[in-house]
């Protein structure tokens, strides 16, 4: 495993130093069975769709594609991760594809006509006005599961 | 990610994530979280590998039996990384002083010669894949080395973009470019290897030199912003390199 200790210095200390939010209590809610499942996927790549403003360096706001989008472009202000992963295959971070060949194979129930990005480099805290929007949108589509991934 | 997951479960939804830094899933304690030990930009590991992918999203999602939490678990296979670091980094050793830099437009037509050399290889991986992630900046693939060499020669120009002031539409032209050259190479080459790619397009190519021009030039501009984005490694990847850029204090961290 790759702990922070091990990493290198500049990274190590940026990751040490980092400002983690808490809460004062754990928010859980109960999964629906997995044939009800469906899916909208949560990205904190800063994609967007080609000819959308872009993230700025801190966004607090967010940007939404359909599932068939495709011709997405990304405006993280980060370098520190992989790029070229992601040229060769997007469902490498938004995996629509997989996804989609569970719905058909029933082992999710759907996948969401509509999925979101975040800016990563920013501090979540800042972003929740904006998630509680995204949250209301997923409920009024169905969506009843999200699953986060990051860049 | 983890501050994300913990609003939307309060909003009555049933989240799964998965992450790269295990302490951090630790300390926020989200509902459900998968532990990845890949390299970062790879959530679902490796590209144009359904197979592998669905085991990640499968592993993530087996987490829903859990009936309290927060659960924390980690998927069993793993992804090496090279000495801690999380991507490509800069050798630490290969900083371009200003007197280095020599004649802006040779480099820039030597830069545009190699830009038309890997065009045919470029369009052939466009159409394999059906897609490109080159254009963020929205500007020209030719126009790419001019634009970048405006402020190589201690100028900012304006923006040609409605919107987007001049450095972070450097930015993303910066990473365009590095876009159109990787997204040749891995496809004319059926290499998927993040080092190798990073190695190639920085330390080898004309582009890497021209952008490492660029940053010699930021480190000595009294420019706050260019000098921000070379302290915090925004631009070249210096973010996993040991020690902070030579000139700077690393202090934006």
């Amino acid at each position: 495993m790759t702990k922070i200790s091990e990493m290198p210095a500049v990274g190590r200390s940026f990751i040490s130093d980092l400002k983690l939010p808490s809460f004062e209590y754990l928010a859980w809610t109960p999964p629906v069975p997995a044939q009800s499942r469906r899916v909208s996927i949560v990205s904190t790549a800063a994609v967007s769709r080609r000819g959308e403003k872009p993230f700025s360096w801190l966004a607090k706001d967010h940007r939404s594609f359909h599932k068939n989008d495709r011709d997405l472009v990304m405006t993280h202000v980060a370098v520190e991760f992989d790029r070229s992963a992601w040229q060769q295959d997007l469902n490498v971070i938004i995996p629509l594809d997989r996804l989609e060949e569970m719905a058909e194979s029933g082992e999710i129930g759907s996948v969401a006509d509509e999925h979101y990005s975040f800016m990563g480099a920013a501090d979540p805290v800042t972003m929740e006005k904006s998630a509680r929007t995204v949250a209301d949108q997923m409920k009024h589509e169905g969506v009843n599961t999200v699953f986060l991934i990051p860049i | 990610m983890c501050g994300l997951a913990h609003y939307f479960e309060s909003e009555g939804l049933s989240t799964v994530l998965v992450g790269f830094v295990r302490e951090h899933m630790e300390a926020i304690k989200p509902a459900r979280g998968l532990f990845l030990d890949f390299p970062m930009g790879r959530g679902m590991g490796k590209p144009n590998d359904p197979e592998f992918q669905k085991k990640v999203i499968r592993g993530a999602f087996d987490l829903f039996k859990s009936e309290r939490g927060p659960v924390l678990a980690d998927f069993p296979e793993t992804i090496p990384v090279r000495n801690g670091r999380m991507s490509y980094a800069l050798p630490p050793e290969l900083v371009l002083k200003t007197s280095d830099i020599g004649d802006v437009d040779v480099l820039v037509a030597e830069v545009q010669a190699e830009i038309d050399a890997l065009l045919p290889d470029y369009e052939a991986a466009v159409s394999s894949r059906g897609r490109t992630t080159v254009g963020a900046s929205e500007l020209a693939i030719h126009t790419f080395a001019p634009f970048i060499s405006e402020f190589i020669r201690g100028e900012i120009p304006k923006s040609p973009r409605k919107g987007v002031p001049a450095i972070p539409l450097l930015k993303l032209v910066v990473e365009d470019l590095e876009a159109y050259y990787t997204e040749t190479r891995t496809h004319r080459d059926g290499i998927d290897d993040l080092e190798l790619m990073g190695k190639w397009f920085w330390e080898e190519t004309n582009a890497g030199r021209l952008l490492l021009s660029l940053e010699a030039v930021s480190i000595a501009s009294d420019n706050k912003v260019m000098l921000q984005i070379v302290e915090m490694s925004l631009m070249a990847p210096r973010f996993w390199s040991e020690g902070p850029l030579p000139g700077t204090s690393a202090a934006g961290w």
